[in-house]
């Protein structure tokens, strides 16, 4: 698949997807050790992208499972077609007879229906979910489970046998092993720890903000219509940007969608007003927007600012916070 | 290279890393496919075969740095030749030197893993193409010599295996002595400076070297063609085992430390990652008993709603004719729970555990508000969500939150929350009070305690007085544990687990 480390990391930048040698060494020890790797980093660093990176450069397909909570074998593996089964049992219900018609006594009856038997529980009435139809498929495709944290602890467990040994076992067929190991890429956003057994059977990526450089390549790359001073100063914006304690410090998708913003208002440069009136596109909350503005201005930020705690002083802050689930605010 | 991986690991293991040899087989592994070119690489490979917690990497790095740092700089090893105190005489040409018999003795125990250790020196080899950039661990002494220069020029280009095996035999050699010299299980006491290696490595010692390359039967053309090519480098030799053994002493030492600050710091209840995980564990537990996990999955019951695949797949046997019907329904398994911590000094040991403990509900719950109190009520659900354990914790010592350092008053605090968080608890809610319940002489307020429990489903208070003390000073707890639904004694890890076990019998 990949030679080696240097060819990864080009093949990826072919499908536009700009990585360090670090992240290229796990992506090639992952095709050459054929084991699962877990990529973990904060929301927007590209988690996601580099699994569809790696599908456009090696040339397979990307298979995705979003994980959600609650989610369960039966969305994340295969499900008996029941409806299928069933019409089938009724339209075969008199060719069965006639199977068994020639039959003499009820012993050679009952054998001549065993050896029937196993239609109905084929690979006919499967219904392929994504791992089923990655450890299926002639050709290895890329499987990304993305998101993992939001599952339940139970599908991770679930996760694991497919994960040691791409195989999974199906009570009524047995196991089914895949011939071409897929690549797998699962993403966490670390909403919560992963278990342990998960872990050791993946190989582990820590993604973090790109350096000024890679971003400088990033923001060269996807939005090609910016000038060469204007992406400096942009990168350099946001990269001190996220120096300040933020409670959502602006992710490469935002940088890349503050450059095409600043792209359709033909910006030349990158003024104060120009950053106040686009902020909204970097800075998701009201907070941050405050911190940043200050930060612009050069005055020092206020002081309660840096208090963030819901006060209780108003009860509907309150409870949307109680019901909030931790997540949310990772976007 | 197994054996130098096979140290690394132990070494990582020292320091609490948890590496599984399934890990290291990986790593082993996938060390294969890479190669050992670049040192980088090997950093990348290691990190994400061996390393799997974030919080791991920091530490992973420091003593990756560290065990594989036995590299010179190039362009400083010319500076360092001349050095004071270690002139020519040190560096005695090999054929002078025959006294073989009396040093192998030194090493009897290296004779039987030599064959193992055999491509260390190899293994490190590798690591000296690269610049390595100065560690600051090694305290204020930024262009120390390296060991493996020594062997990168022994090695030069000619039997590397038989010298390969020399090298190893003084690596061998010099752990040997530290094994007898420093290490000393179950002391706790950082070693002292005396009863370090004897570092004054004499001619003899390097004469000693030198035997040890005869004995070995490398043939005596190589050896003088080494001896000329690397005669200053055994010169500085003395520097570079000092350095060896500097660096052993720092791959070492601070495994003391840490058993060290592990001990003393239990009865602080500062955490350390394995005592982090172990807490995990336990409330992992809690969360799955305190009823169950967070899962909203349909389970199968006596009530609810009609599965449709279910039904039928139950009654194919029947040829499909629904004689029984499925019905599956939500179970309410989200806990929601309130936490009321104490963080006033009479609690601040243990306080700092519970705000650990409270970090930990917090991540596996989705439904956890925290409160600090200590006269006063404060939320931190959100301060909690935003940092990292340590630095929330801080946060709230440092006073910025509430002020800590005021008596304790659970009963305004009480009152407080009544007045202004009672909305946030419902019928749903178990409410957790962390706190020793005493007031310092101020009301105790009994029925703001009542309201609360009156709107919870329940309130558990955990204290980390036990009952006998109960009875001593200004302690309300008496007066509390008629309101509260249960009250639990909890200082330890253990007994924390201990509730995990009993609210799973207890069905909370």
């Amino acid at each position: 698949m990949f030679e080696n480390i240097d060819e990864v990391r080009e093949r990826l930048a072919g499908q536009s997807y700009v990585c360090d040698r670090g992240l290229a060494t796990v992506v090639y020890l992952a095709t050459r050790l054929e084991k699962p790797v877990l990529v973990e980093g904060p929301a927007g660093v590209g988690k996601t992208e580099l699994a569809k990176a790696l599908a456009g450069a090696t040339g397979r397909d990307l298979i995705r499972l979003q994980c959600y909570e609650g989610l369960d074998e039966a969305k994340a593996l295969y499900e008996w077609e029941y409806g299928k089964q069933l019409l089938y049992t009724q339209v075969l219900r008199e060719k069965i007879g006639e199977v068994l018609g020639p039959t003499k006594g009820l012993r050679e009856a009952a054998e001549t229906l065993r050896d029937q038997e196993d239609i109905f529980f084929s690979e006919n009435f499967l219904v392929e979910r994504p791992i089923l139809k990655a450890i299926r498929s002639e050709t290895p495709p890329v499987l990304l489970l993305d998101e993992i944290d939001r599952a339940d602890e139970e599908f991770e467990a679930f996760l694991l046998e497919f994960l040691s040994d791409y195989q999974v076992s199906i009570p009524e067929i047995g196991t089914v092993v895949a011939e071409h190991p897929p690549v797998v890429i699962l993403t966490s956003n670390r909403t919560r720890e992963l278990s342990e057994a998960l872990k050791r059977r993946c190989l582990h990526l820590q993604i973090d903000y790109p350096s000024p450089e890679v971003e400088l390549e990033i923001v060269r790359l996807k939005a090609p219509g910016i000038g060469e001073k204007l992406a400096e100063e942009l990168v350099d914006m946001i990269q001190s940007i996220r120096t300040l304690d933020l409670r959502k410090s602006p992710s490469i998708g935002e940088t890349l969608d503050w450059a095409q913003s600043l792209v359709v208002l033909n910006a030349p440069n990158l003024s104060k007003e120009l950053i106040e009136e686009t902020l909204s596109v970097i800075v998701k909350y009201d907070r941050d927007a405050e911190k940043v503005l200050a930060y612009i201005k050069g005055t020092p930020e206020r002081k309660d600012v840096g208090q963030r705690e819901p006060t209780g002083e108003k009860p509907e802050e309150a409870m949307y916070e109680m019901h909030r689930s931790p997540h949310k605010h990772t976007h | 290279m197994e054996a130098v991986l096979n140290d690394f690991v132990q070494v990582l293991r020292r320091h609490r890393l948890r590496v599984s040899p399934a890990e290291s087989i990986d790593a082993l592994r996938a060390l294969e496919r890479v190669g050992l070119g670049e040192r980088e690489v090997v950093r990348d490979t290691l990190r994400a075969t061996l390393i799997k917690n974030l919080d791991d990497i920091e530490a992973f790095d420091k003593l990756f740095d560290l065990f594989f740092s036995l590299r010179p700089e190039p362009e400083r090893r010319t500076a360092k030749l001349e050095l004071p105190g270690h002139d020519h005489d040190h560096g005695p040409p090999p054929a002078r030197m025959e006294f073989a018999e009396d040093a192998a003795g030194e090493a009897p125990e290296s004779e039987e893993h030599s064959h193992e250790d055999r491509e260390s020196t190899e293994f490190r080899r590798f690591f000296d193409d690269e610049r390595m950039r100065p560690s600051r661990d090694f305290h204020g002494e930024p262009d120390r010599m390296r060991l493996s220069m020594f062997s990168q020029e022994l090695i030069l280009n000619r039997k590397p295996g038989a010298l390969n095996q020399a090298m190893q035999r003084i690596t061998h050699q010099l752990r040997l002595r530290r094994a007898r010299n420093i290490f000393n299980p179950g002391d706790l006491v950082p070693h002292s400076e005396g009863q370090d290696l004897p570092l004054d490595v004499s001619a003899a010692d390097l004469g000693e070297l030198i035997d040890h390359l005869h004995e070995l039967d490398v043939d005596e053309d190589l050896i003088r063609q080494l001896e000329a090519q690397s005669d200053d480098i055994l010169r500085s030799l003395p520097q570079l085992i000092e350095q060896m053994v500097k660096r052993q002493k720092e791959l070492d030492s601070e495994k003391d430390d840490s058993e060290l600050r592990r001990r003393s710091l239990q009865k602080m209840l500062d955490f350390s990652p394995s005592e982090q995980r172990e807490m995990e564990a336990a409330i992992r537990r809690i969360a799955r008993q305190i009823h169950g996990a967070k899962t909203r999955r349909l389970k199968q019951d006596r009530t609810g709603h009609i599965s449709v695949p279910h039904t039928l797949r139950h009654n194919i046997r029947y040829e499909g004719i629904p004689f029984h019907p499925v019905l599956r329904r939500h179970h309410e398994k989200r806990p929601r729970v309130a936490m009321l911590c104490d963080v006033s000094l009479s609690t601040r040991n243990l306080s700092r555990f519970w705000l650990h403990l409270v970090y930990q509900m917090q991540s596996l719950f989705s439904k956890v508000r925290t409160f600090v109190f200590v006269a006063e009520m404060a939320e931190v659900t959100q301060l909690f969500e935003e940092n990292t354990m340590n630095g929330a914790v801080e946060e709230i010592f440092s006073g910025r939150v509430l002020d800590a350092d005021v008596n304790s008053d659970f009963g305004r605090a009480a009152g407080q929350f009544v007045g202004e968080h009672l909305s946030s608890i419902n019928h749903r809610t178990t409410v957790v009070i962390l706190g020793d319940g005493r007031n310092n002489g101020k009301p105790p307020n009994a029925e703001a305690l009542e309201e609360i429990s009156r709107h919870a489903r329940q309130v558990i208070w955990i204290t980390p007085e036990p009952r006998w003390g109960w009875a001593l000073g200004g302690c309300d707890m008496p007066l509390y544990e008629q309101v509260c639904s249960r009250v639990e004694v909890v200082r330890t890890v253990d007994q924390l687990a201990g509730i995990a076990e009993e609210l799973v019998r207890n069905r909370v």
